[in-house]
């Protein structure tokens, strides 16, 4: 029964893509339907999952002798992933019935939507690190093809290719890690090597740590490399959604907490992750103070929020990690939606041209506050929580540079919500016309999405317990949601965090900036918006590649006697290398 | 005595060649313009028969020879692969090709040489002495010049094949020296004797380097691959697709064959080979990435990806155990596919975008934009390739590239991961210019000469197809290959005869 349930979870979806896209254009009706029901039937499996969880090996696929054994484990972190990514997933496709009504091309659209939700339960359920390696490539392509879904947009094609580089740049370093795991381990089970990474020589196992960082720095975002995410906004919203807190971003912070007990000891990778995840934490939430694409805004603090996760797998608090991932992908999610919602309904993204929708969309506006308050970690809502968890690990266990880093990064947090909501449902209306609140279907996953992010701090207990009770490499604190409340009440971390959200809130709420916004500052603005040099930094490789390229076609003359020069040195090139080789 | 099953995998293309040139052209009259192309199918219909039962054979006993006068010829596992990718893209050239060379004159000679070079290869692939080798070679080099030039009379393709033939026979005189100094060194070339007759030294050492240079022309080694981007534009699109699935890797299992028995006593040549493949898969990607036209793209890409089987092949040179050459070699199978269907793919939209309508212009890359919309399959097909080629899962190409990195890492030599670490960075540069032509291809607008284009026959498309999905099934199914990859690269270290 468990590895029907396995089985199922990742081949719904790729199964269903496949119906899809073989139903070809023209019967969009079919089209909708079909990949919503394999979507939510896919997350349905994936709650299945929930009733065996295990650690142990559910599906064995033997694939030859060079390539392993694929293995399956649903454990709960593995299990917890996919549930994420189907039943978000299959949010963001019912959402799709609105959005991509009379859109050309719903084959390709739902058909690499549902591959990417199927290539992400498998990378999260994979016992095999080949099969892992799989995946994420799998992942690294949907995310491509579906950001650069508009082909014609010379911008979408760019935010696709550079999403690809970048996340398969670090991909390299997955794949050096896991052919280093292997060469000394001689398996690809995953397993296998947290039970026996004590016999890897050290220098070894440093250098696995830091490949499986760098792949997971590329693939969550993360500074240096997080230059793609904002870019990839040209994308539908729903996969932005899907991207941002389903699938492809999750899978570093995986990568990262699956692998903790082995490179938790090594020297100096925990400082590393934490620096990683502040940094990231600081220049995303700064990015999104200064964006004017309601998009973008996002982006970064998708940036920011995955910073707080990584920060705190570099303190230790995995669990704490882990629990905000749950949150911030239902949060994320609904603000994703949100987003949708209002960008298709009003035809841009500029938040400039928006403001006063509070009246005009109340529905969105409703829903898109509770994933705000969320988001800026106000209580009740879920991103409280997890937020004030990761706080308190960094005010006991971190050092004070870091709590109060990461404290001003939830400061940050609460202005750039605050600043959000008031420029886009706040003041005074902009010049566009529109008369519908979010669509029907729409509403369905809207609803769902904030329910969620009230509700699901509750699961806190029972999320905790069984991680311990599946994860036997993995050695975290048993939390119950009473216990974790009580915590957070008695705790003097609480109320500073609370102090410091409310005051930036309260900055933007009585600051009456709006008309002057973006002017005086316009340098400074441009500059962070830029991605504080490191976009400087991405042109320049590609100028310089460019240049490269174009100097090596100069080799190629066209004319025989520069071919037979050639000849003559490859000749002379070689007699020397052997003469060289004889001394 | 009997002759061995493999032997009718030789000599059935070889006399059928002129049976289809005759066939062609005195049938012609009674039968229409088709019937080469039926009478080339059915000769490869006859090969794979014979192959089937000479793989029937080989997994009973590994090695069978066969010996006639001077000539011997043997079956391994190289021998075998190497027939396999030559018959699969021979045939799939033949069904392809139809229309494509409909309307040109002799189109008899296009398919007799087409068998013909089929058959050469296989030949090559079995021969086990230095000369055999060499004479097999040339015998396939003669071939491919008649094919590259197969458009007489326009000037460019005319040129393409005149540098070919002068490179290549540049080349050719250097393996002749070579192989004068090892029959001064050692009284034989015979490769199975060679290993025990000779001291290493300098003679030996330059008949090596002299090799490399004189194959490596063939193979496209950097700096010696001048001539084949033009060659590979040039030709008819099936003729590049085999120029570039299966002659240059011909060249390289040449290469391979004549080196091995002296490379066992030398650490030189695992580095130096290695060094080739880091050199062609640099200098490959970098010219790719300033390309225009898509059959310049894809000849580039193939010089890159040389350099992948390279390193695979030259890690087994270092480290003399099989799973390097495993790699390289399988890499050399699924090459054969993905760049078959590439440049038969493009060669299906060349035809139909520009050929079909009587223009003898290039096929752009910007051409191919909106492509989706009016041919969804050919387009898919073309995406496919070349998202395999640049080593994205679930197809053929990322798993024979695992399998070389995998080989790269067995030794522990941190070298060589850096050297790994190089392939993979080149393997993501390759999307740069992959990728781009894919979104080309679906965007909504189409191009101008999209809209002007004609419908795509179906015996162009399904070849494509089928090719597909092999690359698909290899993909996710890539032990299915495993007995001849293997048997292959275990070939090649018994080469070295330790």
């Amino acid at each position: 029964m468990a590895s029907l349930w396995v089985i199922l979870t990742i081949a719904l979806p790729w199964l269903g893509g496949l119906v899809v896209w073989l139903l070809g254009e023209g019967r969009s009706k079919v089209q909708h339907f079909m990949a919503v029901g394999f979507s939510v039937a896919s997350a349905v499996a994936g709650l299945m999952l929930l009733t065996v969880i295990t650690d142990e090996v559910i599906v064995s696929i033997p694939m030859g002798t060079l390539f392993g054994e694929f293995t399956f484990i649903p454990d709960m972190l593995g299990v917890f992933l996919a549930i994420v990514a189907t039943a978000i997933g299959s949010l963001a496709v019912i959402f799709s019935v609105d959005y991509m009504r009379g859109e050309a091309g719903l084959g390709r659209y739902y058909s690499l939507v549902l591959l990417f939700i199927g290539a992400m339960v498998g990378l999260v359920l994979s016992g095999s690190l080949l099969a892992l390696f799989l995946f994420w490539e799998i992942t690294a392509f949907c995310s491509y093809v579906l950001i650069s879904f508009h082909n014609d947009d010379e911008k979408a094609v760019r935010g696709g290719i550079k999403a690809l580089v970048i996340t398969q740049l670090g991909g390299i370093g997955l794949l050096v890690g896991a052919l280093a795991i292997e060469s000394q381990i001689g398996t690809y089970q995953i397993s296998d090597f947290l039970s026996r990474f004590q016999e890897l020589p050290q220098n070894v196992l440093i250098f696995i740590a830091f490949t499986f960082l760098a792949a997971a720095v590329a693939k969550s975002a993360q500074v240096p490399l997080q230059t793609w995410l904002p870019d990839a906004m040209e994308a539908p919203t729903p996969v932005s959604a899907l991207i941002h807190a389903a699938t492809m971003v999750n899978a570093g912070v995986y990568l990262l907490v699956r692998f903790y007990p082995a490179f938790e000891g090594v020297q100096g990778w925990k400082s590393a992750v934490l620096v990683v995840g502040l940094l990231s934490a600081l220049i995303g939430g700064l990015q999104a103070c200064f964006a004017s694409d309601l998009k973008r805004a996002l982006a970064y603090s998708t940036v920011s929020q995955l910073g707080f996760m990584v920060f705190a797998i570099g303190l230790g608090a995995v669990f704490a990690s882990q629990f905000h991932l749950l949150n911030h992908s239902i949060f994320k999610a609904l603000l994703f939606l949100c987003a949708g919602s209002i960008i298709h309904a009003l035809g841009t993204r500029d938040m400039r041209a928006m403001g006063g929708l509070r009246t005009r969309m109340p529905f969105t506006f409703l829903t898109f506050l509770i994933g705000a308050l969320a988001l800026a970690g106000i209580p009740i809502a879920n991103g409280f929580f997890s937020k004030e968890l990761i706080l308190e690990h960094a005010f006991h266990n971190g050092p004070a540079w870091a709590y109060l880093g990461i404290l001003l990064a939830t400061g940050m947090t609460a202005l750039y919500v605050v600043r959000m909501l008031r420029l886009v449902f706040f003041g005074q209306p902009g010049a566009y016309s529109i008369h519908v609140d979010s669509q029907r279907a729409m509403k369905v996953s809207l609803s769902v999405l904030a329910f969620g992010a009230l509700t699901s701090w509750l699961l806190a207990g029972q999320f905790s317990s069984s991680l311990l009770a599946s994860l036997p490499y993995q050695t975290w604190v048993d939390l119950s949601t009473v216990e974790m409340l009580s915590e957070l009440i008695a705790a003097p971390g609480t109320w500073i965090t609370l102090i410091v959200i409310a005051a930036s809130a309260g900055v933007w709420l009585f600051w009456k900036t709006r008309d002057r916004e973006g002017q005086r500052i316009q340098p400074v603005s441009d500059f962070i918006l830029a991605g504080l040099g490191f976009e400087h930094l991405n042109h320049a490789i590609v100028r310089g590649v460019r240049a490269l390229s174009n100097a090596a076609t100069l080799t190629q003359t066209g004319q025989l006697q520069w071919n037979l020069v050639g000849l003559i040195a490859a000749l002379f090139l070689a007699l020397s290398m052997a003469v060289w080789s004889m001394t | 005595m009997i002759a061995p099953a493999f032997i009718w995998m030789i000599v059935i293309p070889l006399l059928g060649a002129p049976l289809v040139y005759l066939v062609g052209h005195s049938g012609r009259r009674f039968w229409g313009d088709r019937v080469s192309r039926y009478a080339a199918l059915l000769v490869f219909g006859a090969t794979w028969v014979a192959f089937v039962r000479a793989a029937q054979a080989a997994s009973m006993e590994p090695t069978a020879d066969f010996t006639w006068g001077g000539m011997s010829l043997a079956l391994d596992g190289i021998s075998l692969l190497l027939a396999f990718v030559a018959l699969l893209l021979g045939t799939f050239v033949a069904s392809f090709s139809g229309e494509y060379i409909t309307g040109e004159a002799g189109q008899e000679k296009f398919y007799a040489m087409l068998v013909a070079i089929v058959g050469v290869m296989i030949g090559l692939g079995c021969a086990t002495d230095l000369f055999n080798i060499w004479i097999w070679f040339e015998a396939m080099a003669v071939t491919s010049y008649l094919l590259v030039a197969y458009y007489h009379t326009r000037a460019l393709s005319l040129e393409a094949g005149f540098k070919y033939l002068m490179q290549s026979a540049a080349g050719s005189v250097l393996v002749l020296f070579a192989i004068g100094i090892v029959l001064s060194q050692t009284g034989t070339l015979t490769l199975a004797e060679i290993r025990s007759q000779f001291t290493a030294g300098a003679p030996m050492l330059l008949a090596g380097v002299l090799f490399l240079v004189g194959y490596g022309v063939k193979s496209a080694l950097v700096p010696l691959h001048t001539w084949l981007p033009d060659a590979h534009s040039q030709a008819p699109s099936g003729i590049s697709a085999m120029l570039s699935g299966v002659v240059i890797e011909a060249g390289l299992v040449a290469l391979l064959r004549s080196i091995a028995p002296i490379a066992a006593q030398m650490t030189f040549w695992g580095p130096l080979l290695i060094t080739c493949g880091l050199l062609n898969m640099i200098g490959g990607n970098l010219m790719a990435y300033a390309q225009t036209q898509v059959k310049r793209m894809l000849a580039y890409s193939s010089i890159t990806h040389v350099g992948y089987m390279l390193v695979g092949l030259g890690v087994t040179f270092l480290l003399r155990e099989s799973s390097g050459a495993q790699g390289g070699l399988f890499h050399l199978l699924n090459h054969g596919l993905m760049k078959g269907l590439a440049f038969l793919a493009a060669g299906a939209l060349l035809y139909t975008l520009h050929s079909a309508s009587g223009d003898h212009k290039p096929l752009m890359i910007a051409d191919l934009a909106g492509g989706a919309r009016r041919y969804p399959l050919a387009a898919l097909c073309l995406s496919l390739a070349l998202l395999s080629l640049a080593g994205l899962p679930p197809f053929a190409g990322f798993m024979s590239k695992w399998l070389i990195f995998k080989a790269g890492f067995a030794s522990g030599d941190p070298l060589l991961w850096i050297v790994v670490a190089l392939v993979a960075l080149n393997s993501v540069f390759s999307l740069a210019y992959y990728a781009p032509v894919v979104n080309l291809l679906y965007r909504r607008k189409p191009s101008k000469v999209v809209l002007e284009g004609r419908p795509l026959p179906w015996s162009m498309v399904t070849p494509l197809v089928i090719l597909s999905l092999a690359i698909i099934a290899l993909g996710i199914w890539p032990d299915m290959i495993g007995w001849m990859t293997h048997s292959a690269g275990e070939a090649l270290v018994a080469g070295f005869h330790f």
